[in-house]
């Protein structure tokens, strides 16, 4: 059935080409609608954080040698580490916590299946561990819920394919988005523009016209991709010049605050569904306690700081954040002081329609991961599910009501009814409707 | 103290591929154990076909091959498989045949009442790959089928029946593009230009055909047009443009220009270049008396260096293409390329400067035999035999080695894993295959590496090659890239050699010299190296085996696959025939019908065909390195749009954390394309009506005061003017009244009309886009700014912004 399906949408061009909306003549001087909402915003540990320096603390000497077992903070719900005394900058665990605990929803004991940087990669950016053709979860919400924005899916790095859905923007400085939001005016200053509105406006219905035209034609499938893609993004690129007032006047310093305010400024103007935001060094082979003891304070203040900033601009009750890493750490130190790579970790997430305060799964002492009950969410000894990449992209696609929608049927993640995990999103006691 | 080391995306302690079948020498409850089992003579083609079609891509070199071949983890049990794509074409259909006798002898094989095939497949009788194929799935049936046709070659196909699809038949009902017209592609993507008069005349004497493989209507035509072809090609592929497109394209490959750091500092270590790297510092600059100016200088000079230092290995590269040396020399090359000022960085400037024709310029390069490195302490000091380095081509680069770092813990598996990638086309991190519970794999052995047979199916293969690079064992910032490890290379990785052959102990300090030789006599570098043709020209990768059979359009991409492959095989025979000439590779690629491929000659309505016809035609977005240079080629001069910041933003790489360029075009994109249209055309409209009439490159035969409307021969006039921007912007030949002329003569009509219709306008263009005219230009009707529209629209079209 699903091959039939699938058979039909290639016939109707989807996944083979981008069926971007047209806007129609009547259309062509109005501008792109903004995108609305909801906004996602993907924070990647790039590297493999020691997630028992924060949100899976053991304080067992073999594991942790920051802190011991009793020294073990909770806020909640909520278990982490002490980091408030071994940061130099940053954000300590406890500030954090203390802001955002009962926002978080932690899983923990993800099962990466492997321990390398490649696949896995692959595997948390979408679902899919045996296949390079699928689009990370950012990508995929874009495409489904907007396509037609002009940045609808950003990146600043990590593993980011797009299945050929949507195009994905680099905007690697704030400056990048002043230079392009009026491309049509010299130097890009709105009151000295190129052409007269008459002729840009004669310009666009030709380009229009010959777009309808070589739509009705034959065409091989990259040439009417191609094509589309091509039209989609100038069209649309008109929408950029709504970025501009949000752009702060001073540019933060910090390399997760730049990259938010991007995102965040795209996001306001309704130009832009999701973002992949990354720092790196957190493969930690020599010396892990000082490495994550610099990097964890710091993704942590990136994080805050994205989430103060969408409060300013009002569209923090839209944002949904999940925070992640492509592997674990290993429970022992090597002969460096470091920890190699492990294939247990953890994801968090918090914002619009998450319910916070919560902690689901759990590891052992010896850092492995207890099998899950999909049902009930409680870790059981037998019977229960290995949660994996697939099981959370199966959950975040019904979160965002993309599940049945044709490109994800196009990308299955072949997760069993009987292993997905109800009621992640909330806690049905406390919503009993 | 953190070292830049750390950050790399490396291959570590445990790589967890894919599960094999592991046979186990055959216990005495399998029938027939005891005594060899002689190959069923089974003559029958449909079998045959079925094994080729079916079993082998499906299952046997999908799953079987990983383990059960030679240096595999399964190579000491009786069901060994040869590896087809460690052969060449002639080898293949013999190994093939040995490959199906293998099957068949394991199918016969009984355990308790079943196929010793299907029971190991499934996990059982202590498969060391444990379980392969689950139970009713395709690739089970497949091998199920298999079993029960060894025994009955009269049984049905069964449900997974043999693929009908041909490879041959992939291109029939495509359209190709007319000789001119591959020309001004390939003139374009390879040498920066456009064609010469001379050489669209040499191809129009004659008679146009289309050179595919189906129904080429005269041989002798076909021939004569392309030892034309053949000639221009010769001809383009010696000019500096291409030498240029060649090491860029090769760049976005190894991305050897993306080395962290200051060159002079990570490329030349202090541990054996401390007293000349620096060299620059104490230039004698002195003759430059003003000191703003020397200071200048002094920066010039150390960004040339380093920018020289970059360089290197893309220069061999070029050596090697521009000199038509075998192209096996990337992993042999005795040699690097230096210039007087890295010469100076290495201390060897003054032997080498009589060879240099002027020894200030940074960028002269020569091929140079360094010798071998001398330490600060006398145990850095380089093991050699010649007393010279041993240069192994890009392998042994000090930027090569200093781009793919190693760890302590990493082990040079980096090295390893990139250079399996870069000469041998193998990704093998490409598809690893799940394991049931990682953590306690490598948990429970004490080095599951060479224990957990989950990690030694790769780690067999890739251990031994990163024991290779041993003599590369230092990761300090600013200590050295050559050092051996003080306790020797470690025990607990398996012997360090190439995929079943140890390193012989007279060749470790040569080690990766040894491994070059073995490399250019894979027959998987020639493949390897036909495929980085095709990235150069298309920008994409060859395609991969289609992995799932659950995908609906299987077999069309396996006939898309195949059909590449074959086309893959061709050119390999005649780079290699032609001792391994790189300019062979790229001109078949341009012969060859995916480089003419450019529509379909009917309507498709079958989604299976479509599916088969996905990667077909190169619709490539153009980087901004190369539409800067179309803008060049078409205008006469760079738009000037396309530098610093917008590079990245028009999807460039910096060959470091951003390495794959985009292939879509987003909004940012889109809003830079409006930008670079608007401006070329600002700046270059007014001043080609400024021009005389001879030197004119947009606007030859017509002058602003033609105004549509005035006549049937002024509206002619016009509309020949846009055929000739059509041609020369577009590369596209329309027909007077085709629906592309008159839509163009339209937009310029109309906008004339809006002009006219608003009552009042400005009588010269903006201030903007008169700057540098030779001459006054006036636009009292508006026509240089309707032109400029035209020009605005065009530059914003696919033909333009794609290849």
């Amino acid at each position: 059935m699903r091959r039939d399906f699938l058979k039909r949408c290639a016939v109707a061009g989807l996944g083979l080409t981008v069926p971007h909306k047209t806007l129609s003549a009547t259309d062509e001087k109005l501008e792109l609608p903004p995108y609305e909402g909801p906004y996602y915003l993907v924070f990647n540990a790039s590297g493999g954080w020691d997630t028992t320096c924060l949100m899976d603390p053991k304080g067992t000497g073999r594991i942790n040698r920051l802190y011991t077992k009793d020294q073990i903070l909770t806020h909640g719900i909520h278990r982490f580490a002490p980091t408030a005394q071994h940061k130099e900058k940053g954000l300590s665990n406890e500030d954090f916590y203390n802001e955002f605990g009962n926002e978080m929803l932690v899983l923990n004991g993800l099962d990466y299946s492997v321990n390398n940087h490649s696949p896995c990669s692959r595997y948390m950016a979408t679902g899919k561990l045996d296949s390079l053709a699928y689009p990370t979860f950012a990508a995929l919400v874009a495409a489904c819920q907007g396509a037609s924005c002009p940045l609808s899916f950003l990146t600043f790095g990590n593993y980011s394919a797009t299945g050929n859905l949507v195009a994905k923007a680099r905007v690697p400085y704030l400056s990048s988005l002043k230079r392009i939001a009026n491309s049509d005016s010299i130097e890009g200053n709105s009151k000295s523009p190129y052409h007269d509105d008459f002729a840009l406006d004669r310009i666009e219905q030709a380009l229009q016209q010959q777009q309808k035209d070589r739509a009705a034609q034959t065409r091989l499938p990259r040439r009417r991709h191609a094509e589309n893609m091509l039209y989609s993004a100038q069209l649309n690129s008109k929408a950029l010049r709504r970025v501009t007032p949000h752009i702060p006047k001073q540019i933060p310093k910090a390399r997760l605050a730049q990259q938010a305010e991007i995102a965040l400024a795209s996001f306001k103007a309704g130009v832009c569904v999701s973002a992949n935001l990354s720092i790196g060094q957190f493969d930690s082979h020599a010396n892990n306690d000082a490495d994550q003891m610099r990097l964890i304070p710091e993704f942590l203040e990136g994080i805050a700081y994205a989430l103060h900033r969408a409060e300013e601009l009002q569209i923090r009750n839209k944002v949904v954040v999940i925070v992640q890493s492509e592997m674990g750490r290993t429970p022992d130190y090597n002969k460096g002081n470091g920890k190699d790579h492990w294939s247990i970790g953890s994801i968090v997430f918090l914002g619009a329609g998450i319910e916070g305060n919560r902690v689901i799964g759990e590891t052992n002492e010896q850092q492995f991961a207890l099998p899950l009950d999909p049902k009930t969410l409680k870790t059981v000894d037998d019977n229960g599910i290995r949660v994996r990449p697939e099981h959370i992209h199966q959950a975040l696609r019904q979160f965002a009501g993309i599940a049945d929608h044709a490109y994800s049927q196009q990308f299955p993640l072949g997760v069993k009814k009987s292993e997905r995990l109800t009621n992640l999103w909330e806690n049905p006691a406390n919503n009993p409707e | 103290m953190l070292t830049a080391n750390r950050i790399l995306t490396s291959v570590e302690s445990c790589l967890l591929a894919a599960f094999c079948i592991f046979v186990t020498p055959v216990a005495a409850r399998v029938a027939c154990a005891s005594e060899p089992v002689s190959c069923p003579a089974i003559d029958d083609k449909e079998f045959d076909r079925f094994f080729s079609d079916e079993l082998w891509p499906k299952v046997g070199r999908a799953e079987c091959v990983k383990c059960h071949k030679l240096a595999g983890d399964a190579e000491d049990t009786r069901f060994l498989l040869k590896d087809l794509s460690r052969l060449t074409k002639k080898e293949r259909p013999a190994a093939l045949r040995a490959n199906q006798d293998a099957f068949v002898r394991m199918a016969h094989q009984q355990y308790e009442g079943l196929s010793l095939l299907l029971v190991k497949a499934s996990g059982g009788k202590d498969h060391g790959g444990q379980e392969v194929l689950k139970p009713g799935t395709a690739r089970y049936q497949i091998l199920q089928n298999f079993v029960r046709r060894s025994s009955d070659p009269n049984s049905p196909a069964g449900a997974a029946s043999v693929s009908a699809v041909d490879p041959e038949s992939l291109f029939e009902g495509i359209a190709m593009l007319e000789d001119h017209r591959v020309l001004r592609r390939a003139t374009l993507s390879l040498a920066g230009r456009l064609p010469t008069k001379e050489e669209l005349e040499s191809l129009a004497e004659r008679p146009s055909i289309q050179v595919t493989k189906v129904g080429v209507p005269n041989i002798a035509s076909a021939a004569s047009k392309r030892i034309a072809f053949v000639g221009i090609l010769d001809k383009m592929l010696c000019e500096e443009a291409f030498y240029k497109r060649l090491r860029e394209g090769f760049n976005d490959i190894f991305l050897t220009v993306g080395v962290d750091g200051n060159p002079d500092q990570t490329v030349l270590s202090y541990e054996h270049f401390d007293k000349t790297r620096g060299w620059y510092q104490k230039y004698d600059l002195s003759h430059i008396a003003d000191e703003k100016e020397r200071r200048e200088a002094g920066y010039k000079l150390a960004r040339e260096y380093r920018a020289a230092l970059l360089g290197e290995p893309m220069r061999l590269v070029e050596h090697i293409v521009r000199n038509d040396r075998p192209f096996t020399e990337i992993v042999t090359a005795n040699y690097i390329m230096v210039t007087p000022y890295t010469a100076r960085g290495y201390g060897c400037f003054d032997e080498l400067k009589e060879r240099f024709k002027n020894t200030d310029d940074a960028f002269e390069y020569i091929p140079v035999r360094l010798k071998a490195l001398q330490g600060r302490r006398e145990s850095e000091n380089q093991d050699s035999r010649t007393g010279f380095y041993p240069h192994a081509g890009l392998l042994s680069t000090f930027q090569y080695l200093s781009r793919y770092p190693t760890t302590e813990t990493n082990r040079n598996r980096l090295r390893a894993r990139m250079y399996y990638e870069h000469f041998l086309g193998v990704d093998v991190l490409e598809l690893a295959a799940r394991v049931s519970d990682a953590a306690a794999v490598t948990a429970k052995f004490e080095n599951p590496t060479m224990q957990a047979s989950e990690c030694v199916v790769c780690h067999k293969t890739l251990d031994p090659v990163a024991g290779l690079f041993r003599n590369f064992w230092r990761f300090d910032r600013n200590s050295a890239l050559y050092g051996k490890r003080e306790e020797g290379w470690f025990t607990d990785m398996f012997d360090t050699g190439f995929e079943g052959t140890a390193l012989p102990q007279s060749d470790q300090w040569r080690a990766l010299q040894w491994l070059g030789e073995q490399t250019a006599a894979d027959p998987r570098f020639a493949r390897t190296m036909v495929g980085h043709a095709y990235y150069l020209l298309t920008g994409r990768r060859p395609l991969l085996p289609p992995q799932s059979l659950d995908d609906p359009f299987y077999d069309a991409r396996s006939q898309a696959y195949h059909a590449q492959q074959h086309e893959i095989d061709a050119i390999v025979t005649s780079f290699a025939a032609a001792k391994f000439n790189f300019k062979i590779a790229i001109k078949d690629w341009v012969l060859s019908d995916y480089y003419r491929a450019d529509g379909l000659t009917k309507p498709v309505d079958s989604p299976e065909r479509m599916a088969a016809l996905d990667d077909i035609g190169i619709v490539r977005l153009l980087s901004p390195e190369q539409l800067e240079r179309k803008v060049t080629a078409i205008f006469g001069r760079p738009s000037g749009r396309l530098q610093g910041q917008t590079t990245m933003l028009y999807g460039g790489i910096d060959s470091k954390e951003v390495t794959e360029r985009a292939v879509d075009p987003s909004g940012a994109m889109g809003a830079i394309q409006r930008t670079l249209a608007n401006d070329v055309a600002c700046r270059n409209v007014a001043l080609d009506f400024s021009r005389k009439k001879t030197e004119r490159i947009l606007f030859p035969d017509i002058e602003p005061d033609a105004v549509p409307g005035e006549s049937a021969a002024t509206d002619q006039k016009i509309r020949a003017a846009i055929i000739h921007l059509h041609q020369h912007v577009l590369g596209r030949v329309d027909d007077e009244a085709s629906i592309e002329v008159m839509r163009t003569f339209d937009l310029f009509a109309g906008v004339i009309a809006d002009a006219h219709k608003s009552g009042r306008f400005e009588e010269t263009e903006k201030w903007s886009c008169r700057q540098g005219l030779e001459k006054p230009v006036p636009d009292p009707q508006y026509t240089v700014r309707a032109w400029r529209a035209v020009l605005t629209y065009l530059l914003r079209q696919h033909e333009f912004l794609y290849e």
